[in-house]
């Protein structure tokens, strides 16, 4: 018998070879245990351009190229290592401190090892992605080394030793080999490789083994700039492990550990959603889970549990005697807590005095109607699954500063006012308290440990001055995630090298006419708001001899110019829409494609892809097909030109007709979409008017609409509903699709009980049908608003539309509920949407203009383009509003105006009002109403508040109301706003007179 | 968790610490079930296979249902019979599998029909079967080349006439095939963790020769990255059949020491190639 055992020295090989085992335990709680080869070598370069040896050796790809040196040879030096240095940080300085690696005055020449990266991507994925995209930014000089690889760093654990222990012995070798390793250069000025921690058991084990070591907090404070930098250090850590908790410091119970939480979850015992805050009342919460049809509520600072708005929790459900209503009383943080210390934590008992106070109406309440069964189920949290934190702009809370600290340099603890109502306070320690006052900050959350009431975070960066038009513009954006930044130059390498002077080519025989139909014959026109550049669609129609109708829209080919997988599409992909603001627009393509080579501009050929119908005179569609095409247009109109012209009966020429015939089809479209119970849904909008050369607003109005806009959103409709067909025909897996979901009857239920009673009007909403008709019956023969109300109203009771693909849903669930339609998708604006951009893709495809591409037939590929630009399209559409608010507030700048307004919700403790001339919501506290705070009575049952005291009078929903609305910048909150005031009650009340922001930002 | 392999473009090392053209670690022994009629035991990382050859004997169909069959010498010689067993501790979460898992039939049906390309069969007589069972005692990629290199050696032990080494292996390539990246290097020999995030093909030749006996590709993958993963597949089978040529002279060296066979005998019946 052989025996196959051998020993491993006798293997020549062995020096070079390890192994790596580990365990991990799987999502359904298996055990693993993995075994991974891991092969020595010793060709893995130190990328230190001072470094020649390791240049010889150094590896090359496929195609024989060798990647470049990064760590520059001449390094900056510091007082400490005037040589100059490489930092190699370990894995919680990178934790803790990411934002200040990502600075560009300072922390250049990183060396991240892989023991670091791998600890790292374990602990935070966005940081690890972070942490990858300096490696790849080519000024920052960030390198990888992979140590575990090289054979001379490579180090085994040893009995009994932890894997952190080991990890530090691992970074701490490493450091050591790349000091001797640059030694060996023979270089004048030979550059000290130091570690970078913040432990101090590592610091003092590199001492000893004397290998450079600095703490972070000494490395920064001896920077230039230092001072500045040291605010961006995590807080939590630097306590470290010094402070020893003791039982009672703990405010929060402790949150379940994450077996425990699956378990329970599995079980259905607990359950699992995104913690959403309540916009009025920050101690309230909901959560959505899907063993319920309705929406569980987190009541309270306790059961909150240091959730955030947006984070995925798990909770458990309260007992039955403890279920409450829904709140009817505004809550806001800061008046409730608005005197807190951000300093003294200590022996402060959870939920305050006040706040206790706060909800104490609500219990005793609850006490009497309970009974009746309108008590929702409540729950607790009691676990994050996923913290959902991002960075948060705000202001400081001027009252948590101290005043010496106004002068003074020293640090001390503050409150940071987030602009979105529904995140919590943040303490931040800063030493610049005094500078930051009266500034748009941008924070991150760190940590909320049990023994802090608030967040902990730290500052980021400063935006600028309160209220000047650059900070507020750059806080919206970042607080909607807005990629705003200018375009890399990779992804403006990817635009056509003619630049502005690209042409179409003159010769049909040019790669560019391959396939394409010449249109130019056709007269073409587009119609677009006022100043439009980015031109996306144009139009035609034209008779047929058979006396059908020829329609064609003409969409912008944007897939012609961008294509799949390079740099500029990734962008696009990335930044998913382009955001319209007041003042500024923030585009997904580069201007050059946005407002000129793609944009349908007049008198210019261009590029189209053409989707062209017979209609007949009833509007039927007789056929329909796809072409990519080049068109000319004729003239691009405004909205109240193409109007003028239409209804100008003199004008008899062709493209007058041409027009005339796209309304009188788009009119029979239109009765035909909402015959099929397509709804129409309303929101407030208002443009904001600003004086052309400051662009300073000056004043508000409300969109009109004209027959116009309805004649391009039919064709669009119709436009996008033919491709969905299409594509959707031809890809039954990867087509991209747009869906509105029918919204469940449930979201209905608040707004159907409220007509009910104060009006005796009947919301049905079995089927959009039903609902188009029940709306349109909500009116007020006195008040012509009433309807726009109830149907703004309706409107936020529904589902969103979102993009996906269609593999992912059955094809009934396709249905988008709003327009009626079975299949959607989004085709006409390519410019602006990549939704769009992808549609044209798998459109090109489906027409056999080109091969699909890879990107745009994988499906785990779409869902996640689908995700990305649920997302951001939603955020655009916030920013958007968020940013017409703003200026309507700075229109409002120094004025005082009444204007009607009409209450929309109704709480014990005040109510919210509409003003439909500018667009904007805003909450009206009793408080506000007269001095003393009058008392009052809540009818919770008929939505009527009355109150008496200081101020006599009732106010009940959909109420009609004069509101006084006055500018004033309130220095509590440094928020910029209107104040609403007194005024006519129009049916029975007397005067009102309230006080509140409006257009806060 | 160790890293994955979108960290390949960092240092141009994959997830294991090899570059892209450079094979595992591989170990071989032949003979290891003297009882046998031909044996190897073959190690390429952490993929370790035992092979047991028996045969040519009669054909016996009870023993050959679950294998699969093939033909050589176009039905003229004897018939190669492949039947997989894959231990149930052979991956990381304890499995059995049956007799008729649909993945195993198709690569018995995949290394018989290659082998019988390679074994001069007609020296048998089509009324004999050769019996090759393939033990998998631990799995980690390139499962497939594997096999067929570990069969290939125990042919070679058995003494079964063959025109060449069989021999196969992986090759991938380094993102995935919706990223469409076009600077995508190759792989050479794909672990587990490489096989199931990126694209991969296991290729057979017939010694080092460029002759392809088999190739399987059951992921997507641009065409435009195929030809360099066959390519790098090629180059890899070259270096896996010199190892095999290795093992198989040092194996013939030690008989020669202990005398099992007489040196004129050894140049004549070596020196196959």
């Amino acid at each position: 018998m052989t025996s196959l055992k051998r020993s491993l020295e006798s293997d020549p090989a062995s020096a070079n070879f390890s192994s790596k085992t580990y365990v991990r335990s799987t999502k359904s709680g298996k055990v693993q245990k993995i075994v991974r080869e891991v092969y020595l070598r010793q060709d893995i370069p130190c990328s230190s351009k001072l470094c020649s040896r390791c240049r010889n050796t150094a590896p090359a790809n496929a195609v024989g190229v060798v990647s470049p040196f990064v760590l520059s040879d001449k390094p900056a030096g510091t007082k400490e290592y005037p040589q100059g240095h490489y930092l190699v940080p370990d894995t919680n300085a990178l934790l803790n401190a990411m934002d200040l690696f990502e600075q560009s005055t300072a922390f250049y020449d990183v060396i991240i090892l892989q023991t670091v990266l791998e600890e790292l991507r374990n602990r935070s994925l966005p940081l690890y992605n972070r942490l990858i995209g300096l490696t790849k930014s080519e000024d920052k000089r960030f390198y990888v080394f992979f140590n575990e690889f090289r054979l001379e760093t490579y180090v085994t654990r040893e009995e009994g030793e932890s894997i952190n222990d080991r990890n530090d012995r691992a970074v701490r070798r490493a450091v050591q080999w790349y000091n001797s390793h640059l030694a060996q250069t023979k270089s004048k000025k030979l550059p000290t490789v130091v570690m970078l921690t913040d432990d101090r058991g590592n610091i003092e084990k590199a001492k000893a083994e004397n290998v450079p070591a600095t703490r972070l907090r000494e490395y920064v404070s001896g920077l230039e700039n230092g001072e500045r930098l040291l605010d961006m250090i995590v807080e939590s850590q630097e306590k470290g492990i010094s402070r020893d908790k003791k039982a009672a410091d703990l405010l929060y119970p402790e949150h379940f550990s994450l077996s425990k939480m699956m378990t329970g979850v599995k079980n259905g015992m607990l359950h699992q959603g995104i913690f959403n805050v309540s916009p009025y009342n920050y101690l309230e919460g909901s959560i959505k889970v899907p063993a319920f049809p309705k929406a569980l509520l987190i009541l309270g600072r306790d059961n909150i549990n240091r959730a955030v708005d947006g984070d995925v929790v798990v909770v458990e459900v309260l007992p039955k005697d403890q279920w409450k209503e829904p709140s009817t009383k505004i809550i806001e943080e800061e008046a409730v807590t608005k005197n807190e210390n951000a300093d003294g934590d200590e022996g402060e008992d959870l939920v305050t005095e006040k706040e206790r106070r706060a909800l104490q109406e609500e219990v005793k309440k609850t006490h009497i109607t309970s009974t009746e069964g309108r008590a929702q189920p409540t729950a607790k949290v009691v676990g994050v699954i996923k913290r959902n934190w991002r960075q948060y702009v705000g202001h400081v809370d001027q009252s948590s500063v101290s005043q010496s600290a106004k002068q003074g340099r020293k640090q001390e603890s503050v409150f940071l006012v987030p602009m979105d109502k529904k995140i919590p306070k943040i303490r931040i320690r800063t030493r610049q308290a005094g500078e930051l006052l009266g500034k748009r900050i941008l924070v991150t959350i760190d940590s909320w440990d049990r023994d802090s009431r608030h967040p902990i975070g730290h500052f980021v960066r400063s935006l600028g001055e309160l209220e000047t038009k650059a900070a507020e513009t750059e806080a919206l954006l970042l607080e909607y995630d807005v990629q705003y930044r200018p375009f890399p130059k990779t992804v403006l390498d990817c635009l056509p090298k003619e630049g502005h002077d690209w042409r179409v080519p003159t010769s049909t025989d040019d790669p560019g006419w391959k396939g394409r139909e010449d249109l130019r014959p056709l007269i073409i026109c587009s119609i677009d708001p006022v100043g439009c550049q980015d031109i996306d669609d144009a139009l035609h129609a034209r008779p047929l001899p058979n006396g059908n109708y020829e329609v064609g829209v003409h969409i912008a080919d944007v897939s012609h110019f961008v294509k799949p997988s390079n740099a500029m599409d990734h962008e696009a992909s990335i930044r998913g829409t382009t955001v319209y603001l007041v003042d500024k627009r923030i585009d997904m393509l580069p201007m050059l494609l946005g407002t000129d080579l793609c944009s349908l501009k007049p008198y210019v050929e261009r590029y189209a892809f053409s989707t062209l119908w017979e209609i007949d005179a009833d509007a039927n569609i007789v056929n329909v097909r796809f072409t990519k095409s080049v068109i000319k247009s004729r003239e691009a109109f405004s909205y109240e030109q193409a109007q003028l012209r239409i209804d100008d009966a003199s004008q008899q020429d062709e493209l007058t007709q041409g027009m005339r015939t796209l309304l009188m089809l788009s009119k029979k479209l239109k009765q035909k979409r909402m015959d099929a119970g397509a709804l129409s849904l309303s929101s407030p909008e208002v443009k904001v008017q600003m004086e052309s050369e400051t662009s300073d607003p000056i004043d508000v109005k409300t969109k009109e609409l004209l027959d116009t806009n309805s004649l391009v959103e039919e064709f669009m409709l119709l436009a996008n509903i033919s491709v969905a067909d299409k594509i959707y025909q031809s890809f039954p897996q990867t087509a991209i699709l747009r869906r509105h979901g029918a919204p469940p009857k449930t979201n209905f239920d608040e707004l159907s009980n409220q007509l009910k009673i104060k009006r005796g009007l009947e919301l049905r909403c079995d089927s959009s049908r039903a609902l188009a008709d029940s709306l349109d019956a909500c009116t007020d023969p006195k008040e012509p608003f009433f309807n726009t109300l109830i149907r703004i109203m309706a409107t936020r009771c529904m589902m969103s539309a979102e993009y996906f693909c269609a593999g992912t849903q059955a094809y009934p669930e396709f249905r988008h509920y709003g327009l009626a339609s079975e299949i959607y998708t989004h085709f006409t604006s390519p410019i602006r949407r990549y939704a769009d951009l992808v549609a044209h893709r798998q459109l090109a495809a489906a027409i056999d203009y080109e091969p699909m591409h890879p990107a745009v037939r994988s499906r785990g590929k779409l869902e996640a383009v689908c995700k990305n630009i649920n997302v951001r399209h939603r955020n655009a559409q916030l920013a958007g509003r968020a940013s017409i608010a703003y200026y309507v507030g700075q229109a409002l700048k120094g004025r005082v105006a009444d204007e009607e307004g009409f209450v929309m919700k109704i709480f014990s403790n005040g109510f919210v009002v509409l003003v439909p001339r500018f667009g904007i919501e805003s909450v009206i506290r009793l408080r506000d109403l007269a001095e003393p705070e009058p008392d009052s009575t809540f009818d919770a049952e008929n939505y009527v508040l009355k109150t008496s005291g200081s101020r006599d009078l009732s106010v009940e929903l959909f109420q009609k109301v004069i509101v006084r609305i006055s500018d004033a910048k309130d220095e509590a909150t440094g928020k910029r706003g209107g104040q609403d005031g007194a005024g006519q009650g129009v049916f029975k009340n007397g005067r009102i007179h309230a006080l509140d922001r409006v257009g806060t930002i | 968790m160790p890293l994955d392999t979108s960290t390949y473009n960092l240092a141009l090392l994959r997830v294991d610490g090899r570059r892209w053209n450079e094979l595992r670690q591989q170990k071989a022994q032949m003979g290891v079930q003297p009882s046998a009629d031909g044996s190897a035991y073959l190690e390429m990382g952490n993929t370790k296979i035992q092979c047991i050859i028996s045969g040519p004997n009669e054909r016996d169909t009870k023993s050959t249902s679950s294998a699969s069959t093939a033909p050589t010498s176009g039905g003229q010689g004897a018939t190669v019979a492949v039947s997989i067993m894959i231990a149930p501790f052979a991956t990381v979460d304890r499995k059995r599998r049956g007799r008729n898992d649909k993945r195993v039939q198709e690569m018995q049906t995949t290394i018989a029909s290659g082998l019988a390309a390679a074994v001069q069969g007609q020296s048998y007589g089509p009324r004999s079967t050769i019996h090759i069972s393939l033990n998998v005692l631990s799995q980690d990629g390139s499962l497939l080349a594997c096999l067929i290199n570990a069969a290939s050696l125990a042919l070679v032990d058995a003494g079964v006439p063959m025109t060449d080494y069989l021999v196969a292996c992986t090759a991938g390539s380094t993102s995935s095939y919706a990223a469409a990246d076009e600077e995508a290097d190759p792989l050479l020999d794909l672990n587990t963790q490489e096989e199931q995030e990126l694209p991969f093909l296991t290729l057979a030749t017939m010694g080092a020769t460029d002759k392809v006996v088999a190739m399987v590709c059951e992921s997507r993958v641009q065409l435009t990255r195929l030809e360099g993963m066959m390519a790098t597949a090629a180059d890899g089978c070259k270096g896996v059949r010199d190892f095999l040529d290795g093992v198989v002279r040092d194996k013939g060296e030690l008989m020669v020491q202990e005398g099992a066979i007489g040196r004129g005998e050894v140049v004549s019946s070596m020196d196959l190639d």
